[in-house]
């Protein structure tokens, strides 16, 4: 009865000074307003990395030429992969399957449909490497890599693009002005960020690279290893390095890799002397997730240290606040210990208002943070954040949080309030 | 129990204040009675120590020796909390400047009495009291809304509605023009009538003329019992051990 009273009353008391509750509020909306947004993006962000990584398979090791540079001037990706590279990589004994990949942005046209879209030419080890199931038709046969047959299977985005509701199997399109029948259409697996899986063509490398692009070397070769292999250490390269990032030029070794590993065999295969860097780069993809999701943690930690400030200082607020509204309410305080008041009543008077204002402050936060997180996105800067995952025990604790705050830093005002002397306190004016 | 039937009397309180290097007598040897349905004036010039004598009446304050007993109980010698008990009970506090809550309306300031004894019907009671008052239409208002004599009225509500032992009034008329304070002061004498014991502190004769019996402290001393009605009975001293502690 008394403590829904006190609450009302203490409701009052912060709406008597709207502007200056608020203020004192402020530093508690921004600090769980930031917890809410960092928490519901990280979430986010690590729901997709999760995903991304069961769609990638996790056995994956890709191999690109590494940038040419000299005396520290880039001068383009080498030209030096080719298809006897895949082929020579396939006979070491921890590799499972290799694809080796070329690709290219194509024009695609079927009647009066066009589309722009990128190409793989690949073998038809591919979608088992890639994890890209056939949902209708078939993919390519070994025989039709043999043959450089004009077949192609298309992402569910193209097909639609040229199709329309049609069912394209066993239709004719002309790509780069040059027939490819239709064998089968992929699954759609969504967006990734960086590309679109469901959006793009695939035919065999042999016809790839003889027929549509007239190519002798390849853009990458895919390699699964066996179950339990150690990837970094079979890269032959540091993995997780700054070194092995897109772009990045060929890593310098001291000690040059054994030739059971993809970088040493490359090396063996390309004739590098000791002294020369990697024309190759080889990409784990478990650990370039893994870097973003580090990425991600740095990202939380730093959010959450501007919260845990923000927090804090949110806190000073509300004691500074009460410490005026204490020493305002001194005739106040007199007369209630007057007619009856125990300093434990005026105790629990004042930190029911702090409680109030940081619980207030900790609702209005969440607003602000749910506000922040949705928005984030639509922001241009970060439109590659993954989307926003709200969860509701991360709002519960963080208004608990508000609110122990409040308390903390409620409890020396109210116990200032409650232990002034009511002769004292009614006589000042 | 005690042997005295007084309903609160006080024997020989000294109260001692240091002041740098003085110390200060603000009270030097008062005793006083005062019985149930008295209404008495507690009058005397500034700085005579009738401040530090209604502090000490009412449990804002202990003497520094001497002894005080309230309705049977010895409250001299309590802790804060017991104090504050016994104010919240036994005695009502009617201010100069009304001290009513800003921001709660006239039930609510006096109910608020009510709600410390964590006493049920509280908003029924304190409608009882403002309708005593003759505020039973001005329960809704707030202080700010309402005349000085209403909030006086209000403030003297919140005083009756613990039905306290005593209603201790500081300058109750202080804040207000004559005629307002006249009856302000009718309203303490048929409160008194109805069998409240009231002790107006003040400076003011005319005040104190309308009680029945005036109390003249000087110098910490009383100066004068002015008997209006009946001579007070001067209680023989007691031996603390006689006093039985009731609260906490």
């Amino acid at each position: 009865m008394l403590f829904w009273i006190t609450i009302k009353s203490a409701m009052k008391s912060l709406w008597a000074n709207k502007l200056r509750s608020l203020l004192a509020m402020l530093g508690i909306i921004i600090g769980v307003g930031a917890v809410i947004a960092m928490l519901a993006l990280g979430a986010g962000t690590q729901a997709k990395v999760i995903a991304d990584l069961d769609a990638m398979g996790t056995n994956l090791l890709m191999v690109r030429p590494a940038q040419r540079s000299s005396q520290g001037v880039m001068q383009g990706t080498q030209q030096n992969l080719v298809v006897e590279d895949a082929l020579a990589l396939v006979e070491l004994p921890w590799v499972d399957m290799v694809t080796p990949v070329v690709g290219g942005n194509v024009q695609a046209k079927y009647m009066n449909h066009n589309t722009y879209t990128n190409l793989q030419g690949t073998s038809s080890l591919y979608f088992t490497i890639r994890n890209f199931p056939i949902e209708k038709g078939r993919g390519f046969t070994e025989e039709e890599e043999e043959r450089w047959s004009r077949v192609a299977v298309l992402g569910p985005t193209t097909a639609t693009d040229l199709f329309g509701p049609n069912n394209p199997l066993g239709e004719t399109i002309k790509i780069n002005g040059f027939n490819y029948k239709i064998i089968g259409i992929m699954k759609a697996k969504g967006d990734q960020g960086w590309y679109n899986p469901d959006d793009q063509i695939i035919i065999p490398y042999t016809t790839a690279m003889k027929r549509l692009f007239g190519l002798t070397n390849l853009r990458e070769i895919d390699i699964v290893a066996n179950e339990g292999v150690d990837l970094s250490a079979m890269s032959g390269q540091p993995q997780g390095s700054m070194g092995n990032q897109a772009g990045a030029s060929g890593y310098y070794h001291d000690v040059p890799p054994g030739e059971d590993t993809v970088a040493g065999l490359m090396r063996k295969r390309h004739r590098q002397q000791a002294s020369d860097p990697d024309d190759v780069r080889v990409m784990n993809q478990a650990d370039l997730l893994a870097r973003r999701s580090q990425w991600v943690t740095n990202f939380r930690i730093l959010l959450g240290s501007i919260a845990a400030i923000s927090l804090l200082v949110g806190g000073i607020g509300i004691m500074n606040i009460m410490l005026v509204t204490v020493t305002e309410r001194t005739r106040e305080i007199g007369t209630r210990k007057a007619i009856g008041a125990k300093g434990r009543d005026i105790l629990l008077q004042f930190l029911v208002e702090a409680l109030v204002m940081s619980g207030l402050g900790g609702a209005l936060g969440v607003l602000f943070g749910v506000v922040m997180a949705l928005g984030i996105p639509w922001v241009p800067w970060f439109s590659d954040f993954a989307p926003p995952l709200l969860q509701a025990w991360v709002m519960v604790m963080a208004v608990s949080v508000a609110c122990g705050v409040g308390i903390f830093f409620g409890l020396y005002p109210a116990y200032r309030a409650s232990r002034l002397d009511p002769i004292e306190a009614l006589r000042y004016e | 129990m005690l042997q005295n039937s007084s309903l609160l009397w006080a024997t020989d309180l000294v109260k001692t204040y240091v002041m740098g290097e003085n110390v200060v007598r603000a009270l030097d040897g008062v005793s006083l009675s005062i019985e149930e349905g008295e209404m008495v004036a507690i009058r005397g010039p500034s700085g005579s120590g009738k401040s530090t004598l209604m502090n000490v009446l009412g449990c804002l304050d202990r003497p520094t020796t001497g002894q005080y007993v309230l309705a049977g109980e010895d409250v001299g010698r309590m802790n804060d909390n017991q104090q504050a008990y016994v104010r919240n009970r036994r005695i009502g506090f009617v201010f100069q400047t009304f001290n009513l809550l800003p921001r709660m309306n006239a039930v609510e300031n006096v109910e608020l009495p009510l709600l410390y004894a964590g006493q049920r019907n509280a908003k029924r009671h304190a409608m009882e009291a403002l309708v005593q008052v003759g505020l039973g239409d001005r329960s809704d208002h707030l202080p700010n809304q309402l005349s000085g004599g209403q909030k006086q009225r209000v403030a003297i509500a919140r005083a009756i509605v613990t039905d306290p032992a005593i209603v201790l009034a500081d300058e109750p008329t202080g804040a207000l023009d004559t005629r307002t304070g006249n009856d302000i002061l009718s309203l303490f004498k048929s409160l008194n009538k109805q069998g409240r014991t009231i002790i107006i502190v003040t400076h003011d004769l005319k005040v104190a003329e309308h009680c029945q019996r005036e109390i003249y402290i000087r110098d910490g001393k009383i100066a004068l019992s002015d008997d209006h009605v009946a001579v007070p009975r001067l209680p023989p001293p007691l031996p603390n051990r006689q006093v039985t502690k009731t609260h906490e």
